[in-house]
């Protein structure tokens, strides 16, 4: 996948003087290594094989396929919002008004394939209709506004939240095998949710690879300025990503209410920001912008889903979980930090 | 000249504040106008109860599990029952944060709200709060647990709602599978009401139980951890029997995973409970699936116990506490399950 790595910081004599040709832009088809090259260029990647062979000797039952296809399906929907919350940080924003995004699109969803009587395709399309309405207004307050992103879908995070419990104060349940089958089927033996999970990984990565609009995001990223003099529109590029990270968050909650066949306004997606943004961090995107890719976000998304299952299954009792959890991600993040550096 | 792109112009975004400012201020206005108290006792000042329960006119109830279904439930119950007896219900927006409700408490203290009926989040941190509402002269009232200080409390037996669901799991055990098969718990231990559930449930089930093998005790309070632990569970047990669930938000999520796995509905050797009597829950064992019981509280008596303990102080009544009863509620109990889903509605 094509990784970049933030320039300079901007000469004090202006945008101008700092030219987007200096910076290391990712180019079509730099893709990584493979084999010992990619351990190397990925100390996640490493620390994830190492986990992974750690858990199978320990627990004898990890590498089961059964297993296999929990931690996929449970990562599906981490990795749906994670990718285009990745590409909005690649380019210097962030959202952290996922987690009540994900609750409204599970609830909206729910609603009108079990109350309104419509069909699948209705009750998701309608989900992403309101994660898109999220997103926008996000994306209007923080890129045209110029209003500060943390803040902004901080704000956001509590308000949607609200909104949701005001609207459907009560447990919904009860969405019909039709709804079901957005995370119930199987095609071709795969669950529909690791499928869409895939789709979105591949999309993403094409994206920032094969693009012109990929590129832009990175160099956004890199130096605002310099992208605006370089005639790319610094604003429409991030708002739509703040709208694609809005229509995936809501499409994770209608795949959770599908899977769950119900949904809570108050507890459904609480705390999954903090979840989906350390996925983010730990696959190497800089919080800062300009640097990241999608299989670095793959990783860390493989990661958290790994070492929770686990420790489900090797039995930790809860606290200690949470100590390994807290220490390994730890030490996942300062692998990436002080790690061997991507150049190309 | 290029415009510089790292912000909006000062002009459109000195605009967009002064129309945020003005939306607030209206919406707050608005509200403020919604919620104001009918009887004008919304004064800071207002007098603390008399000594009749007629004198009693607003009951302030902190609750601060905001995020669960129960509380909007409780809300619109206890608010229609304190309107039958012309008192108006105040609430607090603790969000499940401690700190949140020690400042909301702090802050109905200092506005001498004549009755709080407050459901502590951590009990110890409390006592000072309500010892201090006493010494202003309001009614303290706690909720699910008791106080050293305090005017009177409405009390449920949180250890009593995980034995019964022990309780009646063992005993399926025992009938269906002979005493043997194998038990995962999905416990809480962050809370005290959580702590004293799962002490409840997994004592009473590896008592009456000693046959069942225990393979997991996993934290778990929602649907998406409790689906995702149970999955794990499975993976290493393929061949569970019992799921007991804290909560029936967690049990729900146990559900779901063993009918991921291929499980059917109404398995014979498969029994899933929980605690709450939560509407997804109640209609999963209403359909006779092997979502098989769940110890639930009745919300209309919760709410009848909110209102009428704070009028029985502020009457005077010799013991004016309440117990609120926790059922074990089974496929055969459809009439409750049917009421349970009504009050729910």
């Amino acid at each position: 996948m094509t990784t970049a790595t933030k320039g300079p910081a901007p000469s004090p004599a202006g945008p101008a003087t700092t030219p987007l040709t200096s910076r290391r832009l990712p180019s079509p088809g730099a893709l990584a290594g493979t084999g010992l090259t990619a351990l190397r260029r990925r100390p996640l990647l490493a620390v994830l094989l190492l986990m992974v062979l750690v858990f199978q000797l320990t627990t004898g039952s990890f590498l089961d396929t059964g297993n296999l296809r929990g931690i996929a399906t449970d990562a599906a929907t981490l990795a749906v919002v994670a990718v285009p919350l990745a590409l909005l940080v690649i380019s210097g924003y962030l959202d952290l008004s996922v987690g009540s995004t994900l609750a409204l699109g599970g609830l909206v969803a729910g609603w009108l394939a079990a109350s309104q009587q419509q069909s699948p395709v209705v009750a998701v399309l309608g989900a992403l209709a309101a994660g898109a309405a999220v997103g926008a207004v996000n994306g209007v307050l923080c890129c045209y506004l110029g209003l500060s992103a943390f803040i902004v879908t901080l704000g956001m995070l509590t308000a949607v939240r609200g909104l949701a419990q005001q609207l459907f104060p009560l447990p919904l349940s009860g969405f019909g095998s039709g709804f079901a089958w957005l995370g119930g089927s199987r095609i071709a033996g795969i669950d529909a949710p690791v499928l869409i999970a895939v789709l979105v990984l591949v999309t993403g990565a094409l994206f920032l690879a094969l693009t012109p609009a990929g590129r832009h995001v990175f160099a956004i990223g890199v130096n605002r300025e310099a992208a605006h003099l370089s005639g790319i529109d610094v604003r429409r590029t991030p708002f739509t990503l703040f709208v694609a990270t809005g229509v995936a968050a809501a499409l994770a909650g209608a795949i959770k209410a599908s899977v769950l066949d119900s949904v809570v306004a108050g507890t459904s997606g609480a705390g999954f920001e903090l979840t989906v943004l350390t996925a983010v961090l730990l696959g190497g995107v800089a919080l800062t912008g300009g640097s990241g890719s999608v299989f670095g976000v793959l990783l860390g998304v493989l990661f958290l889903g790994c070492l929770q299952n686990g420790l489900t299954l090797l039995n930790v009792p809860t606290f200690w979980q949470q100590m390994a959890q807290g220490t390994a991600l730890v030490a996942g993040a300062a692998l990436a930090c002080f790690g061997p550096r991507q150049t190309r | 000249m290029t415009a510089s792109p790292s912000s909006a112009s000062p002009a459109s975004r000195r605009r967009f504040l002064a129309w945020s400012g003005a939306s607030v201020a209206t919406a707050a206005l608005a509200a403020a106008g919604c919620s104001a108290p009918d009887d004008g006792a919304s004064s800071a000042q207002a007098a603390p109860t008399g000594g009749a329960s007629g004198d009693l006119t607003r009951i302030g109830l902190d609750y601060p599990f905001t995020q669960l279904p129960l509380y909007s439930t409780l809300v619109k119950l206890s608010t229609a029952a304190a309107k039958r007896h012309d008192i108006s219900l105040l609430t607090t927006s603790d969000a499940g944060n401690a700190d949140t409700q020690a400042t909301n408490l702090h802050a109905w203290v200092a506005q001498k709200v004549p009755a709080i009926v407050s459901f502590p989040m951590v009990f110890e941190a409390t006592g000072s709060i309500a010892k201090a509402a006493l010494d202003a002269g309001l009614i303290w009232v706690t909720y699910g647990g008791s106080l050293e200080h305090q005017s009177a409390d409405i009390r449920f037996s949180f250890v009593e709602g995980g034995t019964l669901l022990g309780e009646a799991a063992a005993k399926w055990a025992g009938e269906r599978l002979g005493g043997k098969g194998k038990v995962a718990f999905l416990t809480d231990g962050t809370i005290q009401l959580g702590r004293e559930r799962t002490k409840g449930m997994i004592d009473a089930f590896t008592k009456n139980a000693p046959g069942v093998d225990v393979v997991a005790e996993e934290q778990a309070i929602d649907p998406d951890t409790g689906l995702s632990k149970s999955r794990a569970i499975l993976a290493k047990h393929p061949d569970l029997n019992i799921i007991l669930g804290v909560t029936d938000a967690a049990a729900y999520g146990g559900f779901k995973a063993l009918q991921q796995t291929g499980r059917a509905k109404d398995d014979a050797k498969t029994f899933v409970g929980g605690q709450d009597g939560s509407a997804p829950s109640l209609l999963a064992i209403k359909q006779g699936t092997f979502y098989r019981a769940s110890a639930a509280l009745a919300p209309k008596d919760i709410a009848a116990a909110i209102v009428d303990v704070p009028r029985a102080v502020a009457a005077g009544k010799a013991n004016p506490s309440a117990q609120v009863p926790i059922t074990l509620v089974q496929r055969a109990d459809a009439a409750r399950i049917d009421a349970l889903l009504a009050q729910n509605a």
